[in-house]
């Protein structure tokens, strides 16, 4: 459930107490379980206040653009400062307030000041003939704002830092950047917005919006640094690419398998956006890699990647959050990540290994397809419906690249279809089977 | 209210102003004090959507001789010795790795070095200027970029540090130029 349920039912009880339907006992015993925490801010006030100062810092930036050249500079300058000084008083004004503040003005007070430090540094760097390349700028903008996530609590310079880190990544990936000016960076960019969340064990929960921007962040950077360590170790010769490929692969697999505590487990698929996306991609990889044009590339990568210091790096990742994952009994996502590591065992076969990696590929595709629905029927966690899924799509993969007639691909795949629904139905039923005891 | 987050505050705010003061400081030290450099030059016009429309300055001599010896890569940062010519217009005379001991010099990057050339990139290269003035500025370029007096980058250079001060028509600044132009 999240805050709007929660606001929901909190709404309908007094009416159903005066209905009768619920005992006094009761309905206390329900506010205190689905209490709302009025220091968070709601999404629609967090939009509501963040456009406002979104449009007041993007009205500055746009009246500086027009370029006041009729003035001194020392009279540009004030007006470089001045918005700066005043949202920085309106902060100190919330953050003096404390609780007393709404959530929403406090998200309002920390983004206009993060907007108004940029618009200063345009300034001066406009009144100055200032060069400097956007990724330049855009760094010092994150940095200087950084610190207004751990003492604001804002979500939104939250969002705004993270898109910012992630746009810078993706820029520096190209040139001749040192480690320290590269991509490379970026986890430990990531890390810090670690003081947002007071304490060892992350008490401030995250809203969903900012494990989706989170999530998304990261993949943008961690996927620009893993390019840019391959293009500076092969001293950026092309034909390389594919080598960055299985290495967003493992990226991926190292996002699923990313710790959760037990009672983030539980929490329903939309608050892990992390094993979704990276589910998507690791089973997109594998379906491609079962073609057997892909064996040889693929190969090739895999054989090339062991020579870069980033895949250790990934991989030593990935086998302490799979331990992690073991004691924790994540066995769907540990199936689903084990794509990545495939193509390695191909590598054992040797010379033969491309012409063996789409045939093993597809079995372990197979036997995830196969493990998902049998987890589920074991009273495990599984996932019943996309391992059904997964052996269609690997079936109808086989179809395309057989030499059977039009006729007999036809028939299969309406064959595939009906018992794919009738899947689907046997588990809506199940599903409503369970229901009913408990009920 | 606890006093952590405060002081964090507190130096945050010193140094969402300290990163722009810095700038100034040394930009100003730079216009009052370094030398009047001129540089013969070339000009688009281009826009930045944070800073408004500005004017592409590129010096219209982009390499440079390497000294015997000197192996620079792209990257590379070194120290350009300009002199002045008897037209008053300034070129970069020599490269070195470490400050000249006399004469006006400033730090530029090296784009690539080729047998014993290297290309240079200057560390200025934007003229922002007022939104209304801007189609008429890029008019004049386009009239006065390709004539024999061409436009003139006036730079001040101080400490290797050099801050893009006005750019020139015959001696006469641009926006005085401009703004005659206008009514």
């Amino acid at each position: 459930m999240n805050t709007s349920h929660h606001r929901w039912l909190l709404e309908q009880l007094p009416k159903w107490e005066s209905e009768g339907l619920l005992t006094t006992d009761a309905a206390r015993t329900l506010r205190e379980r689905h209490a709302v925490d009025a220091s968070q801010p709601g999404a629609a006030q967090i939009i509501m206040g963040s456009l406002g100062a979104l449009l007041i810092g993007t009205g500055l930036i746009t009246i500086i653009g027009f370029n006041w050249d009729d003035f001194s500079r020392p009279v540009r300058l004030v007006f470089a400062f001045l918005p700066l000084l005043l949202s920085q008083l309106f902060s100190l004004r919330v953050m003096l307030r404390g609780d007393a503040t709404a959530a929403w003005v406090r998200e309002t007070a920390a983004l206009l000041q993060a907007l108004c430090t940029g618009a200063c540094i345009a300034l001066v760097s406009q009144i100055y003939n200032l060069g400097g390349e956007w990724p330049d700028f855009l760094f010092w903008w994150c940095l200087l704002s950084l610190p207004l996530v751990w003492v604001m609590k804002s979500s939104s310079v939250a969002i705004f830092y993270l898109i910012g880190i992630a746009e810078w990544s993706i820029h520096q990936v190209w040139g001749h950047q040192p480690w320290h000016a590269s991509p490379m960076i970026y986890p430990l960019l990531l890390l810090g917005l670690f003081p947002f969340w007071p304490g060892w064990k992350l008490d401030r929960p995250l809203s969903i919006t900012l494990r989706w921007v989170m999530t998304i962040s990261a993949i943008c950077g961690l996927c620009a640094a893993a390019h840019h360590a391959t293009r500076m170790h092969f001293a950026e010769s092309w034909g390389h690419f594919e080598v960055t490929l299985w290495q967003w692969v493992l990226t991926s697999a190292m996002l699923a398998l990313f710790p959760l505590s037990s009672s983030a487990l539980d929490a329903t698929s939309r608050h892990k956006p992390q094993v979704i996306l990276g589910f998507l991609h690791l089973l997109q990889f594998g379906v491609v890699a079962t073609f057997l044009d892909m064996g040889q590339e693929l190969a090739k990568a895999v054989r090339e990647a062991w020579q870069v210091p980033w895949t250790w790096v990934l991989i030593a990742v990935i086998a302490a959050f799979a331990v992690h994952a073991i004691f924790r009994r994540r066995w769907a996502v540990l199936s689903v990540a084990s794509i990545a590591i495939t193509p390695v065992l191909a590598l054992v076969m040797g010379e033969t290994a491309q012409a063996v990696l789409p045939w093993l590929m597809t079995l372990h595709l197979s036997l995830i397809g196969i493990t998902l629905i049998v987890l589920e029927f074991t009273g495990r966690r599984g996932a019943p419906r996309l391992g059904a899924a997964l052996l269609c799509v690997l079936i109808i993969a086989r179809m395309f690249e057989s030499e059977l007639s039009l006729l007999t691909k036809g028939l299969a795949f309406i064959v595939i279809g009906v018992a794919f629904l009738a899947f689907n139905i046997c588990m809506s039923r199940l599903a409503r089977q369970k229901q009913l005891p408990q009920s | 209210m606890k006093a952590l987050p405060l002081v964090i505050f507190a130096i945050v705010a010193l140094a969402q102003w300290a990163a722009p003061l810095s700038q100034i400081w040394t930009h100003e030290q730079t216009l009052t004090q370094g030398t009047l450099i001129k540089l013969k030059c070339s000009a688009p016009d281009p826009y930045d959507p944070l800073r408004g429309r500005y004017l592409a300055v590129r010096p219209e001599q982009r390499e440079a001789s390497v000294p015997a010896g000197l192996k620079l890569e792209s990257g590379t940062r070194v120290y350009a010795t300009l002199t002045s010519g008897a037209d008053g217009l300034a070129t970069i005379s020599s490269l070195s790795l470490t400050p000249p001991t006399s004469g006006d010099y400033i730090r530029v990057n090296v784009g690539y070095a080729y047998e014993s050339k290297a290309t240079i990139e200057w560390p200025f290269e934007r003229f922002y200027i007022n939104e209304k003035l801007a189609p008429e500025a890029d008019e004049w370029f386009a009239e006065n970029i390709r004539t024999s007096k061409g436009i003139i980058a006036e730079v001040r250079v101080l400490n290797g540090r050099a801050v893009l001060a006005d750019l020139s028509l015959d001696g006469r600044s641009f926006r005085e130029i401009l703004k005659e132009r206008v009514k």
